[in-house]
């Protein structure tokens, strides 16, 4: 015969990612460097953005360049003279803490003040996966609607900072970038929110400045 | 999504309890899912059905429960459930309760938990 029990699991499947990532910041702030993870769209201005703050400021930056099964991202990165590592994802959607972990055991963490990560383009599934950054940062473009932002509420609610690139594209794709400023920040009124043209220059400043107030 | 790699989880969670308790069979598995996390529950229990094919758990029930969303209000003084305004998201808006606010700090709610396991095991 059999008997029939009822047995408490209690585990928690989200839990390996968190202790991970609080592992990869302990493990940042110990070497007192400041991690930024950019999120957001596929094509939407991400590698552009890293590849501007790394020729604009003075900071000594390492990359961890996420794609789903290509390095083309850390190539274009290589090139600006900055340690990189591509991370790619395979069949997962998003990068996750574990992924971002071995990235840093291959990064010259002691020579560096900055780490930026670009995380794969999507607006969904990086909401479950703190890397173990200070600041995230999204980033989407008009090109990919003026409907974008309140169509993927989540990811402007656990943000910290919006860019919305790609302005000077606006009317000739007939978005509204306003619509885009005022959607995010209904969504998350502490949201800071930064109109950019990353083609034409303009932005640039403002995001470098958002990055240095966090860091202080 | 990522129903995949936590459908894997999950599975894994159950079968490491199931083994630890001589079970030879799992009857039923009951997953706690915060109604902030990216899947689709729909999308994971396929999965699941897919994955458990020739294990002990194969025959198992799998119950969803949602997991509320706590946070804390930056506007007022409330902490507790939030409200979600689901009308036209599957991931809803976190507001709060008491005055309606989307200023807010969520404290959990994208959790997937394995919460328990109904088991049989041979007499002892
Ligand atoms: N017109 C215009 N084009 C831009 C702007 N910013 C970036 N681009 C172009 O948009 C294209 C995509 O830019 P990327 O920086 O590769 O975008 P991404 O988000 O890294 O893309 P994935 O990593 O593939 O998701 C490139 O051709 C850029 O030159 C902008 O402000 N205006
Ligand atoms: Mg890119
Ligand atoms: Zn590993
Ligand atoms: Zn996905
Ligand atoms: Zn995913
Ligand atoms: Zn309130």
């Amino acid at each position: 015969m059999h008997q029939v029990a009822d047995v408490e699991v209690a585990k928690n499947i989200m839990d390996a990612n968190k202790r991970l990532a609080d592992k990869n910041l302990k493990n940042l702030e110990e070497k007192d460097i400041f991690c930024v993870d950019f999120v957001g769209a596929i094509g939407s201005g991400k590698t552009t953005l890293v590849e501007e703050i790394i020729d604009n400021t003075d900071y000594k930056i390492g990359v961890l360049a996420g794609d789903v099964i290509s390095k083309f991202d850390a190539g274009r990165i290589e090139k600006h003279n900055v340690p990189v590592v591509g991370l790619n994802t395979g069949k997962e959607c998003h990068l996750d803490a574990h992924l971002v972990g071995h990235g840093l055991e291959d990064l010259p963490l002691d020579d560096l003040d900055m780490v930026i990560i670009e995380n794969v383009g999507n607006l969904i599934c990086p909401v479950d996966f703190d890397l173990g950054s200070h600041l995230r940062i999204v980033v989407v473009s008009v090109t990919e609607g003026d409907d974008t932002v309140e169509k993927h509420p989540i990811i402007f609610q656990t943000s910290d900072v919006v860019v919305i690139n790609k302005v000077d594209l606006a009317s000739a794709v007939g978005a509204d970038a306003d619509k885009m400023v005022a959607d995010a920040q209904r969504l998350n009124p502490n949201i800071k929110v930064i109109k950019s043209s990353l083609k034409e220059g303009t932005g640039l400043d403002e995001i470098i400045k958002v990055i240095e107030e966090a860091m202080n | 999504m990522h129903e995949l790699s936590m459908a894997q989880g999950i599975i894994n969670a159950v079968l490491e309890t199931a083994q630890a308790n001589n079970a030879t069979d799992v009857n039923e598995v009951t997953v706690e899912v915060g109604r902030l996390a990216m899947i689709n529950p729909e999308q994971l229990e396929f999965i699941l059905e897919v994955l458990i094919e020739n294990t002990i758990m194969e025959d198992a029930k799998i119950i969803f429960e949602e997991i509320p969303v706590e946070m804390d209000c930056n506007d007022c003084d409330f902490h507790g459930d939030a409200i979600l305004d689901d009308s036209d998201h599957y991931a809803p808006l976190v507001k709060c309760p008491e005055c309606g606010s989307l200023s807010v700090e969520i404290l959990n709610g994208k959790d997937i938990v394995v919460k328990n396991i109904v088991i049989e095991k041979p007499d002892d």
